[in-house]
């Protein structure tokens, strides 16, 4: 019975989980902030014609998606509430906020 | 029907030429203001202290090494050597090439591997470096409390605050933040001189921002975007100061990466890259544009280092090109007498 729970409640979790598309062009993330909430999935298209490689050090929503090349996606799932900030590694003047609740 | 479709295709193509980044110029405009930390305005007062302390010798242990040394205002703001050579101190050699301070004010990392986000925590490396001016903090500030002439004028440009590490960091900062760049033939371009620079340097903008690539790095009006890139200088694993931002992190995409330099003056502050290992424009636009020294086994090699197949000519108009970004020397009278 409590598997069945489980198994609904993830269903019902996925179900209202949200992707937002942060898009990486001219060097900017578009948006520059975003209020998210937890379970729903970051996804970040390179409309670029070079390189980007989005990351966090935030402890709770630590990501670093590695070195994306031109015309990819590549999505992360929000873990935990909080605000934190997303940098480039490459591009350090990018920056992206999120509040997830 | 096909006139529609030829008529709409041809408005967006002059849509897309009128946004290309050699016709809108108001990127490469340089801007009218110095930007400026809330915690430490530029004052004249703070910007002269700071003048002081960047050519004052007294703050190394030999008693023969400043800022200057390593990055003078003669010398493109670098110091014409391959890598840091503090020749006062023991003649000890540092492993990088000095970063030129031109245009620091800019630029949101210092160091070449970025390790330093404001000028303020950049300014105080150097002093204690052992390979630089190897004088410890706390043997420096003592020595400056003891002379009456920096205690008044910390006092006027910092009013109760004392001789610290944060103000002695903060005036010296200060007087960097001043460096930047005068107008170059480039910029007068920008403005809408078309006569300020020649045709070939012209043809040379036009490969810098396509064919060469070099905007994919060197864009905006400091000729950079802040990015930190391994250009493939070294084939292998890398060792030591090689390392570069890795050393800050060992995250994967940090792996020999240094950041990218301005190119406000470039033809001033030879010779070139992090290890100051290429002499000319012309070589170094080589290897940019021609996929890095080492084509194969670089680890962690940036995706825009790519071989762009350009000819001899084609560098020689890319370097005309980088020539128009030099101005002439900023205004400064440099100091020859010291506060005593």
């Amino acid at each position: 019975m409590k598997k069945i729970l489980l198994v609904a409640v993830l269903a019902v979790s996925t179900l209202f989980s949200a992707d937002h598309v942060i898009d990486q062009k001219g060097k900017t993330f578009i948006p520059h902030e975003i209020t998210v909430a937890v379970g729903d999935t970051l996804t970040f298209k390179n409309s670029d014609p070079f390189a980007h490689n989005a990351y966090t050090d935030d402890e709770a929503n630590e990501f670093d998606i590695g070195m994306q090349s031109p015309g990819t996606n590549a999505s992360v799932t929000i873990k935990a509430a909080g605000t934190f900030s997303v940098e480039c590694a490459i591009h350090p003047n990018m920056l992206l906020e999120v509040t997830a609740k | 029907m096909i006139r529609t479709l030829a008529l709409s295709a041809l408005v967006a193509t002059l849509a897309i030429t009128s946004v290309s980044a050699t016709e809108d110029m108001s990127k490469w405009l340089r801007p009218s203001e110095i930007p400026q930390p809330k915690n430490n305005k530029l004052t004249p007062e703070r910007i002269e202290l700071g003048k002081l302390l960047y050519f004052d010798t007294r703050l190394s242990s030999s008693g023969e090494v400043s800022c200057a040394t390593c990055h003078h205002p003669k010398r493109g703001w670098t110091d014409e050597k391959p890598t840091a050579k503090a020749v006062g101190v023991d003649g000890r050699v540092g492993p990088r090439n000095s970063p030129v301070v031109l245009n620091t004010a800019y630029q949101n990392r210092q160091f070449w591997d970025g390790r330093a986000r404001t000028l303020e925590q950049q300014a105080l490396g150097p002093i204690e470096a052992d390979v630089e001016m190897n004088m410890p903090l706390d043997v420096l500030l003592p020595k400056l409390r003891k002379i009456k002439g920096y205690v008044e004028l910390f006092e006027k440009a910092y009013p109760g605050e004392g001789i610290t590490e944060k103000t002695l960091a903060k005036a010296i900062a200060s007087f960097e933040r001043t460096v930047v760049s005068t107008e170059s033939p480039f910029d007068k371009y920008a403005k809408g001189d078309k006569y300020a620079i020649s045709d070939k340097a012209k043809e040379g903008f036009e490969l810098f921002a396509g064919k060469a690539g070099c905007i994919n790095c060197h864009d905006g009006f400091n000729f950079t975007d802040g990015s930190f890139h391994n250009i493939g200088l070294h084939d292998g694993e890398l060792q030591g100061k090689e390392l570069g931002r890795y050393l800050v992190k060992m995250r994967a995409a940090w792996y020999g990466v240094m950041k990218t330099p301005t190119l406000r003056d470039v033809a001033k502050s030879f010779p070139y890259f992090h290890d100051g290992s290429v002499k000319t424009l012309e070589e170094a636009t080589a290897i940019c544009a021609g996929g890095g020294r080492f084509e194969h086994n670089v680890k962690n090699k940036s995706l825009s280092i790519v071989d762009r197949h350009l000819t001899k000519e084609e560098i020689d108009k890319v370097v005309a090109f980088m020539h128009t970004l030099t101005g002439p020397d900023m205004d400064l009278t440099i100091p020859t007498k010291f506060p005593q």
